[in-house]
């Protein structure tokens, strides 16, 4: 090992980083594109629900509860019904996808401290709406209940209260972005790195510099830390710029240590190395490069809970998730970023990391030796 | 270079084996070149010159055998072996997107050459390779010639003692090509061996030694005057109006050994007896009744191209060729 061919390797490496127009503005704008996409579309709150009302009481009580759903963002009043009727027809145009129903003598209950029912109507065909719906509407339900019964709340959680029908369980006080951000930290840099990498090795490869560099002294260990080393500089840039926009920009807390997080993150980034190599290793060419990661990202995205909670995965399908790193380092983002937790909460994330990162760097790089002595 | 050292032959291969999972590629061969040759190694397409290359680079492990080269085993000493010698990909295989100045700097740093050593070989090299004043274009942009000289004077950046060169004037245009063959004589008047594996004939005719590979074996080898003077036969120079169109109507005569075009200049080779006016009268007479008058007929010489065309023929299955060339040279 010399440390000074190591160096010259990484300064050629920035040199051509820094001779392709292209590739420098796509590291950068890459994660911050991704974030803005993710974290405005995906990782948004749905506002504006479209709110049908039909309010049989008619009473000061019976409005407040209107109000109280039209005051928070998350509904805007489209249809004043007057029978069952309109609010069907409301929800079969489109033009509400929640409805309230307000029975007769609803004020009349609450006065009298008795258990008021409130209906509420959601319309299920888009799931995401309507899991939110209610679990905005329960909350919006928690605060009235406090209001109207100002006694009850005060003993403790009583059965009495408005009973709304909808049980969603759902904080409203975290926001999707909260979770998404710190995801998409971990999916920036497994997909970067595991594409600029194996681009690298495998565009050195068809060009036959590969070989030419064989000829010199460099040995198979100074080339690979050549080549990783620039390549784990950029991720820790990609890495830093994804969380300031998302604390700074996107108001996403940071409630752990930044030495937990950067550790886990650094035992990832060896994970995501060892694919591109590998990736590499089996790549003719860097367009087979290119469909390899693209092959790979659709199936890491649902299989690690990046998009979708596992829970929803058939059992066959979850036991596939124990073998996908990324599920692991999500967790360790997610509850670093959100709940604070330490090494003492994430060893069993960070024990699956470690198997990963040595296993997966150790299978590239000794397939790596492997071929080219073919 | 220490004294010890340089009593060994530049290149001592002992039954070289490659195989590969779908094919052999060098199939035992055994040879010594001594130094300051320059070696030509020819044969077709596939015949296994660039897996040679490769294993007496280092850049490949064979699969048995060993070579020695300056005395050092390609298997146990490569260290020793790469900074004694330069290799030239068949490929262009340097930076696209460095400089011809930061390739030359990269790779001298990258052997070891110092600082002060470098800047004075590099302005050397690129003044020999005329590319002075390309220094600051990026390797990408150059022509295929330009590119080609880059690449050797990158290999030579640190003086080596053996160079190998594995086709390197493929697709570069011929005013380069004998720019490049050049530069290469020129080194080898300063002692460097070269050793070039190339396609060309009239490239083979420019190394002191040359050896035949085909399927992985090396089944001839000579000085170019020795491969033609094998050639068994007279030679025949005809001019003629459509030469294209007259060779298939002398391949098809019996006593004909081989036909090639030199310019519009065909070259025949014919059976060689004591019968050889008698031939020229019915090739006359063939091409005369093809409708093709014939305009011209001396005797020629052999080169190298009619020597491996009869020496070697097309489509013969591995392992025959030694006795077929044995059959053929006599």
């Amino acid at each position: 090992m010399s440390l000074r061919r190591i160096r010259l390797l990484i300064w050629k490496e920035f040199l051509q980083l820094s001779r392709d127009r292209m590739i420098l503005p796509i590291l950068i704008i890459m994660p911050l594109l991704q974030l803005v996409l993710f974290g405005y579309v995906v990782g948004a709150d749905i506002k504006d629900l479209r709110l049908a009302v039909l309010d049989r009481d008619g009473t000061t009580v019976s409005r407040s509860v209107t109000e109280a759903f039209t005051a928070a963002e998350y509904f805007k009043l489209t249809v004043r019904a007057h029978n069952d009727a309109d609010v069907q027809r409301a929800l079969d145009g489109n033009r509400a996808s929640v409805a309230i129903e307000i029975p007769k003598g609803f004020a009349d209950q609450v006065e009298r401290g008795e258990s008021a029912q409130l209906q509420l109507i959601v319309d299920g065909s888009d799931g995401r709406v309507s899991q939110m719906a209610g679990a905005y509407a329960a909350g919006i339900v928690n605060r009235l209940n406090t209001e109207l019964y100002p006694r009850q709340a005060a003993l403790a959680k009583g059965n009495v209260g408005i009973d709304a029908r909808t049980r969603v369980l759902f904080n409203p006080a975290v926001r999707a972005i909260n979770t998404m951000v710190p995801g998409l930290l971990a999916f920036i840099l497994l997909i970067s790195t595991s594409a600029i990498m194996s681009q690298a090795v495998v565009k050195e490869r068809e060009r036959g510099t590969l070989e030419q560099l064989f000829v010199t002294p460099v040995g198979r260990t100074e080339y690979l830390t050549g080549k990783l080393v620039p390549y784990a500089l950029v991720s820790v840039v990609q890495a830093s710029v994804v969380f300031t926009v998302g604390t700074l920009w996107f108001k996403v807390p940071f409630r752990g240590s930044g030495f937990v997080l950067a550790l886990g993150l650094a035992l990832f980034l060896f994970t995501s190395l060892g694919m591109g190599l590998l990736i590499s290793l089996v790549s003719r060419t860097r367009q087979q490069a290119q469909q390899m990661i693209i092959f790979l990202q659709m199936p890491q995205m649902i299989l690690s809970g990046f998009m979708f909670p596992l829970e929803v995965l058939p059992k066959w399908l979850y036991a596939v998730t124990f073998v996908v790193p990324l599920r692991y380092i999500l967790v360790v983002v997610r509850s670093v970023f959100l709940k604070g937790s330490g090494l003492a909460e994430l060893w069993p994330q960070f024990a699956a990391l470690t198997v990963f990162a040595v296993g997966i760097f150790a299978l590239g790089l000794s397939r790596f030796h492997k071929q080219l002595s073919d | 270079m220490t004294t010890g050292h340089d009593i060994e032959p530049a290149l001592d291969i002992r039954d070289l084996h490659k195989e590969f999972a779908s094919a052999v590629a060098v199939d035992g061969v055994t040879m010594t070149i001594p130094r300051g040759e320059v070696f030509g190694l020819v044969g077709p397409d596939g015949a296994g010159k660039s897996t040679l290359i490769r294993l007496l680079t280092t850049v490949m492990v064979p699969t048995s055998g060993d070579a020695l080269v300056f005395g050092n085993s390609v298997r146990t000493q490569s260290d020793a072996i790469k900074p004694r010698i330069g290799y030239m990909s068949q490929a262009f295989s340097l930076y696209g997107d460095l400089t011809v100045r930061e390739n030359l700097n990269f790779f001298a740093e990258l052997r070891g050459v110092s600082r002060a050593d470098a800047a004075k070989r590099a302005t050397k090299l690129l003044e020999f390779s005329t590319l002075t004043e390309f220094a600051g274009r990026q390797a990408q942009f150059l022509s295929g010639g330009m590119k080609q000289k880059l690449a050797l004077a990158v290999t030579l950046i640190s003086e080596p003692d053996l160079l190998f060169l594995d086709e390197p004037t493929t697709g570069v245009d011929p005013v380069s090509r004998r720019e490049f063959w050049r530069i290469i004589s020129d080194l080898n008047r300063q002692g460097i061996t070269v050793f070039v594996a190339t396609p060309y004939m009239d490239e083979a005719e420019r190394c002191t030694e040359i050896a035949f590979m085909n399927h992985g074996r090396i089944i001839l080898r000579d000085t170019p005057e020795g491969v033609k003077s094998r050639v068994r036969g007279d030679v025949l120079e005809i001019g003629v109006a459509d030469y294209r169109a007259a060779m298939l109507v002398l391949r098809a005569l019996p006593f004909v050994r081989s036909v090639d075009a030199a310019g519009e200049i065909l070259r025949v080779l014919v059976d060689a007896t004591d019968r050889k006016s008698e031939f020229e009268d019915r090739i006359r007479a063939a091409l005369t009744d093809a409708g093709f008058p014939v305009t011209m007929m001396r005797d020629g010489v052999a080169d190298l191209e009619m020597a491996f065309a009869t020496l070697i023929p097309t489509g013969e299955s591995a392992g025959s060729s030694a006795e077929e060339l044995a059959a053929v040279t006599g």
